[in-house]
């Protein structure tokens, strides 16, 4: 949680103006700090890094002279739309003109709240922003009175204004912004302010436009990647092919004869915990990207692979299923009692695999670093500087304060960008380089090959019957190098239990988008449809029937499983689909629900199947979402559609395949994604709901959707799926 | 093979030529090894940094520019091949009839992350410009070269459209 400690500072810019700024970044550098003049072409974007008066992190909120808005993310933006939904927070409470707010990156940040994951930025921030908004607010009303002598009472803000109340008269808040006196117990009045109740709100609840679409469109929205600084190199890194494989030796010959190629540097790798380790590797150093690409094809290196050059799939799964079998495991949960098998009538028990996956987001990883020795510069795209500065703190021995992280918006985080490894990587190849400024690039296949992984996962649930009733739910997952398991068991099944075993997987695992809610999400939800159809019962019905109306399930998470929301996600989706409806031959329906309790947002699915001619074809997609109060119901439906065609892409094609600790996809030709003649039809309905505070959104949609499409199979054709991809479960005969 | 921390000297072939490239209606003349993937001579060189990197193979279309008027995988034409000709990024697309486009891309909120969306725009207008009212099934094949992982690809067909449907804009094309 963030400090509350000293997080208010209220300052007057030098050209006029008010800084407003919330210090609850705690240990964020307060120096001004200015970015080198031609970064990027700033000339005409709408949002950027900083204007005329550069302030860091700690100036939160700008109101300049001419009236704009200047607001410093504090979660980074990745597509997911915080730029544009975190900003209506405050200009609501702010009684901001909507027009005139814009956004700064998050400039260079060290802090104790930044990390981006979870669906977490819009609940984790709602209750500071408003607060900020209104205190900005009362601040500008209170200077407008002073002008007028009047009392602040009568005096109201509106749409960038203060006015008096019964009178023309009214100051633009960039009049006022330099007029604003900071009261003596300006931290109580932060806390106690005022704010608007939901029936006032005039941007909160509606599809305001984003904030950054404008500088996309022309191609001028800043990407780490696109960075240029003058005296800059470029990298590019031949890594050992095998994680934690060591490099024996290497010859740069070839490559220092490709013109543009000036240096041929060794990284020796570096181990950041049992999971996750930087390779071994060549960098090559040069004038251009794309001859630093050559360059690294040119250079002839000699491994040690090591042990796992050794691990075998087939093995590895093997292992995995005996230790399914084993008594081995960590309890997660564990509700009611432990059902002996001799009181119950029928056992049924199925185990499903959820595999490897890659991120291939569309920007490849890159970051630039300076190695000053004492001190250090990085620019990136990240989802959580604090992770990278802890890293290099530890491992280059720099001093958090002498450590500057410039933060750009990502092309796409979905978890990798999580991960701090290639950030510490490019200031290893910076210092191996001599100290030189180095933009270092991922090609596509370096980005495939040394993904951090989405973890396998082995997960097994064994349901209990007794009189035709379920008696005992439980739930084994067996999972690569990743401690977690989340036990999301909402089913009212009596008896319930969730174990957890972690094995030694053969590479290196991340976060992906809704993290172990895939696979959890989509072995579940094809399981409790298994069992429905041996007590033939309706697959809706049979759910909605152990999903009582009240109740609140306690998963040892920081939320509990609000039944009703859930209920009502799948009610509305199965409504909206017109669940049950009479589908032609060979064409199915199939119904998933599940919970997404880090962002504590519930989602549902109907998918619409057909199995013809020997293809699966997902025709339609309804879904539904109840994410609490809604900010923007086209970015939440937006994020629903990503979510759906993220899914989508995992179901069909997802998956890895690796020989001899090499993992064998390089490109998006052996790593297919969902393509635009592809898609489905997708609807998305947003819950009504009276919750008083927003909830999670960016990673509720594709944990149902997995098991929608797999049971609207079965519905289609009476085949099982229980391993992801369907291309390899699925042969031609379906 | 030398041990890795040995001193080596380079013995450089240099392979260098002035190149003209003509973007956006301004002219660029450079040094450059002539082989470079105009996509790298863009980013890299002129500091164009709009049209994106994606694959390097001409698989997802974030590279994609025009050249004469035909949509192009930057990454995959090298720098050299391209001398001389018509090249239009999408730095260049405001001053066009084609800005339409993206005000249609702000209109339907298409972008998440955005960073595919330059090509996507580039790609579309490749199409508009050789088919200026393609059917649903002409704009899906004309665009499934283009990868989006946002999942954006719902409304990119519905911000094409929109064009196609507006009279007032697509007269301006």
């Amino acid at each position: 949680m963030n400090s509350r400690r000293d997080f208010l500072k209220t300052t007057t810019l030098a050209g006029g103006g008010l800084v407003l700024g919330l210090n609850f970044l705690q240990s964020c550098v307060s120096e001004v700090v200015s970015m080198p003049a031609h970064v990027i072409p700033l000339v005409g974007l709408q949002n950027g890094f900083e204007a005329e008066g550069a302030f860091p992190i700690t100036d939160f909120l700008q109101i300049r002279p001419d009236g704009s808005v200047f607001l410093s993310l504090t979660k980074y933006e990745m597509g997911q739309g915080v730029s544009t939904g975190l900003t209506s927070i405050l200009a609501e409470e702010l009684e901001a003109d909507w027009e005139k707010i814009n956004v700064r990156y998050i400039k260079s940040s060290v802090s104790k709240s930044d990390a981006t994951g979870g669906s977490t930025s819009t609940l984790q921030h709602w209750d500071l922003l408003r607060k900020a908004g209104a205190y900005a607010k009362q601040l500008l009303i209170e200077a407008a009175a002073r002008e007028w002598s009047v009392f602040k009472d009568e005096c109201y803000a509106e749409k960038n204004y203060v006015y008096q109340h019964g009178s023309d008269v009214r100051l633009e808040y960039g009049q006022l912004a330099g007029k604003v006196v900071v009261p003596v117990n300006y931290r109580e009045l932060f806390e106690t302010v005022p704010l608007k109740y939901r029936s006032k709100f005039k941007l909160i609840g509606r599809s305001l436009k984003s904030k950054i679409v404008p500088d996309i469109v022309v191609g001028r929205h800043p990407y780490a990647i696109d960075l240029r600084l003058p005296d800059m190199k470029y990298a590019a890194v031949l890594r050992c092919p095998v994680f934690k494989g060591r490099l024996l030796s290497f010859d740069a010959s070839e490559a220092l004869k490709i013109s543009g190629v000036e240096k041929v540097v060794k990284i020796d790798g570096v181990t950041l915990d049992p999971v996750s380790h930087i390779r071994d590797g060549v960098a090559v150093i040069a004038n251009s990207t794309w001859a630093a690409f050559q360059g690294k094809l040119a250079v002839r290196a000699e491994w040690d692979l090591g042990d796992n050059a050794k691990v075998e799939h087939e093995e590895f799964v093997a292992d995995c299923l005996q230790r399914l079998d084993s008594d081995e495991g960590r309890e997660i949960l564990r509700i009611g009692r432990k059902v002996k098998e001799s009181e119950m009538d029928e056992v049924i028990s199925y185990t499903y695999e959820f595999p490897y996956q890659h991120h291939a987001c569309m920007e490849p990883l890159n970051a630039t670093s300076h190695f000053k020795g004492e001190s250090c510069e990085m620019w990136v795209g990240t989802q959580s500087a604090d992770k990278i500065a802890a890293n290099i703190e530890k491992h280059l021995g720099i001093r958090k304060e002498n450590i500057k992280i410039n933060c750009y918006p990502s092309g796409g985080g979905f978890g990798l960008r999580y991960s701090s490894e290639y950030a510490l990587e490019s200031m290893l190849v910076s210092k191996a380089a001599g100290g030189d400024l180095v933009k270092m690039c991922y090609s596509r296949e370096d980005d495939i090959k040394f993904d951090y992984l989405n973890p396998f996962e082995l997960n097994r649930h064994t349901m209990g019957i007794q009189n035709g009733k379920a008696v005992s739910w439980d739930f084994k997952n067996v999972m690569a190098n990743w401690g977690g398991n989340l036990g999301w068991m909402y089913y009212n099944i009596p008896n319930r239990s969730a174990t957890q075993v972690t094995v030694d997987g053969f590479t290196h695992v991340g976060a992906w988008r809704s993290v172990m809610a895939n696979a959890e999400g989509f072995s579940t939800e094809c399981f409790i449809d298994e069992v429905a159809h041996k007590l033939n019962r309706d697959p809706l019905e049979f759910r909605l029937s152990l999903l009582p109306r009240g109740n609140m399930v306690d998963f040892n998470h920081s939320y509990q499983c609000n039944i009703n929301r859930l209920r009502g996600a799948l009610e509305l989706v199965a409504r909206k689909a017109k669940w049950g409806k009479q589908m032609p031959e060979r064409h199915g329906q199939g119904v998933a629900v599940y919970p997404y309790m880090h962002g504590n947002g519930y989602g549902a699915v109907v998918a619409e199947v057909s199995a013809v001619n020997n293809e699966i074809k997902v025709n339609k997609i309804t879904a539904s979402i109840d994410c609490g109060l809604v900010i923007n119901p086209d970015q939440v439906r937006q994020q629903m559609e990503g979510g759906i065609i993220w899914a989508l892409s995992a179901i069909l094609y997802g998956g890895t395949e690796y020989v001899n600790g090499v993992v064998q996809r390089s490109n998006f030709h052996d790593n297919p994604v969902l393509r635009i003649n592809e898609i489905p039809e997708i609807d998305v309905h947003v819950c009504e709901n009276d919750e008083s505070q927003p909830w999670g959104v960016g990673e509720i949609g594709g944990p149902p959707c997995y098991a929608a499409v797999c049971n609207a199979i079965f519905a289609a054709t009476g085949r099982r799926i229980r391993k992801l991809p369907i291309s390899k479960t699925l042969s031609a005969n379906i | 093979m030398s041990q890795p921390d040995a001193s080596i000297l380079k013995e450089k072939i240099l392979n260098m030529a002035t190149i003209r490239l003509l973007v956006n209606g301004t002219s660029y003349e450079k040094e450059m090894d002539p082989g470079i993937p105009l996509l790298w001579a863009l980013r890299d060189i002129l500091g164009l940094t709009g049209t994106k990197f994606g694959c390097g193979i001409a698989q997802c279309g974030a590279c994609t520019v025009l050249i004469e008027g035909k949509a192009v995988r930057s990454c995959s034409i090298t720098s050299e091949s391209a001398t001389g000709k018509d090249i239009q990024t999408i730095e260049g697309v405001e001053a066009t009839p084609y800005r339409s486009l993206q005000q249609a891309w702000i209109e339907e909120q298409v972008p998440q992350c955005g960073y595919c969306q330059s090509g996507q725009i580039m790609n579309a207008i490749g199409l508009l410009k050789s088919n200026p009212q393609p059917t649903d099934e002409e704009i899906l094949s004309a665009m499934a070269g283009n990868i989006c992982r946002c999942g954006t690809y719902p409304r990119i067909l519905k911000a094409i459209k929109s064009i196609l449907d507006n009279p007032s804009k697509s007269n301006n094309i």
